[in-house]
């Protein structure tokens, strides 16, 4: 039975980036990605993409093997949309594959939807591998979400591992009454269906009593809480957003220039 | 693109009116109120961990088919992700249920290896605030199955605007992004309206859920 629970986990290590704030290196993905939005050349995206991987292995020592075995998720949609944009975009033809025509459009876009998509996959692994997950949401709930609200999240990560137990054992029960697995579409989705209700009605009984008892413990009754592990914010964590700001501001330079 | 952000958000307030049209309101129960209990949290939280389990698997099959068909290649599965939503709105009953299901989910997603990585927040969002406008335009007092029709096709289609925009997938020049309307429509209709709906009559049902009972 599976015991884990994510396939990306955070990875203890003492880095720079391990140090850095958490709410700060959130806002560092969506500042990645919003300047992915906007370059217009295939370069910028394949500079930004060797400049996220040094940050991954020779900063947060993130290491490479992790990269690699990761790549599978990394890149695999960015090549499939790459290879989709070559056949799908406007443009004069170039090759003919069979039916299907390369453009010199689809040649030029394709890359940078597949840096766009690979290089946004790659900072949100580098902030899962260098963040507990626990230390970005007290810092979510510094910045003024309410805790109650915040502790949503805290709980579906408790949650999860439970739900992926529930989930193998009432796979297991059904395949010991039969070889589920090689039954037919329609029987399988059938037993989709009862796995799923039996799982929901196990998870909603499992919220019932979760919320009784942290009611219980006067959880809700005051307007903050107290946390096991404190996250504070220094200043120092601000060379990461503003490093990329820097890069992203002069990509967009030189683009403008070409 | 900004055109197709338009008819989106017609479509979906176009949904919003015959879900508002048709049927009865809820005397009791739902409404515009805000006050979530801790017995609401948790619940949205255990469906958003049991939706991010699930949706990974189907998120995986419908980005390979959406990056690798294009936007008629994943419509079919396009309305799958939703189903979670509409439970928890149909059983939480409150505003902003759906969405926080929808940014909690994705965020279960991510760490469970979501292809598209962080990207995924934006289907998050545009799926769960479709169903919330759908909702308001019903005060939040209308939990049947047209309702849960209407806001199913409503969540997938506006989930095709952020598809759109990741894949860049220009409505200027790709036919198919108007294709796959209809089929989108359809499939969150059934996929997540229909299948969410009956999810949650069926837990009303076993009287676990004392709001989606009233």
């Amino acid at each position: 039975m599976a015991e884990t629970s994510y396939s990306l986990q955070y990875i203890e290590r003492d880095s720079p980036l391990h140090r850095a704030y958490p709410l700060v290196k959130l806002g560092w993905v969506f500042l990645v990605a919003a300047g992915l939005f906007l370059y217009r050349e295939p370069l910028s995206g394949a500079i930004m993409l060797l400049l996220v991987l040094l940050t991954a292995v020779g900063v947060a020592r993130v290491p490479p093997s992790m990269v690699i075995r990761s790549s599978k998720l990394i890149f695999g949609v960015g090549i499939l949309l790459m290879f989709f944009h070559f056949f799908a975009d406007p443009g004069e033809p170039v090759y003919h594959v069979g039916p299907l025509t390369i453009t010199d459009g689809g040649l030029y876009e394709g890359p940078i939807f597949f840096f766009r998509l690979s290089v946004v996959v790659l900072a949100s692994f580098v902030l899962i591998w260098t963040t507990d997950i626990r230390d970005l949401m007290v810092s979510l709930t510094k910045a003024g979400i309410p805790y109650r609200y915040a502790f949503a999240v805290f709980l579906a990560l408790r949650f999860l591992p439970l739900v992926q137990r529930e989930v193998d054992a009432v796979k297991a029960a059904h395949a010991i009454r039969g070889r589920a697995n090689r039954s037919s579409l329609v029987h399988r989705f059938k037993l989709w269906q009862r796995y799923m209700f039996t799982v929901l009605i196990n998870g909603l009984r499992k919220a019932e009593a979760t919320a009784t008892a942290i009611e219980c413990r006067g959880f809700g009754a005051y307007p903050d809480r107290t946390y096991v592990k404190t996250v504070t914010f220094h200043a120092s964590s601000l060379w990461l957003p503003l490093l990329f700001i820097l890069v992203t501001a002069a990509l967009l330079y030189f683009e403008r220039l070409l | 693109m900004l055109l197709y952000l338009i008819v989106n958000l017609v479509i979906v307030v176009a949904l919003g009116f015959i879900a508002r049209s048709i049927g009865q309101f809820n005397k009791t129960g739902g409404g515009w109120n805000f006050d979530y209990s801790t017995r609401d949290i948790v619940i949205i939280a255990v469906i958003a961990a049991i939706a991010g389990v699930v949706n990974t698997g189907t998120s995986t099959v419908w980005t390979l088919a959406n990056s690798s068909m294009g936007p008629l290649g994943g419509a079919l599965l396009q309305g799958a992700f939703m189903w979670a939503y509409i439970l928890a709105a149909w059983l939480v009953r409150k505003p902003g249920a759906a969405l926080a299901v929808g940014i909690i989910e994705v965020a279960v997603e991510v760490l469970l290896g979501n292809p598209t990585g962080i990207a995924s927040l934006g289907w998050g969002v545009t799926q769960g605030l479709g169903i919330e406008i759908v909702l308001a335009l019903v005060n939040y007092r209308k939990f049947d199955l047209i309702t849960a029709i209407c806001a199913g096709a409503a969540a997938s289609q506006l989930g095709t605007v952020w598809t759109a925009i990741l894949f860049g997938w220009d409505p200027a020049f790709a036919g198919d992004v108007w294709l796959a309307v209809p089929v989108n429509l359809i499939s969150g209709a059934i996929l997540s309206g229909v299948i969410g709906h009956y999810l949650a009559q069926a837990i009303a049902r076993t009287g676990l859920v004392r709001a989606a009972a009233t």
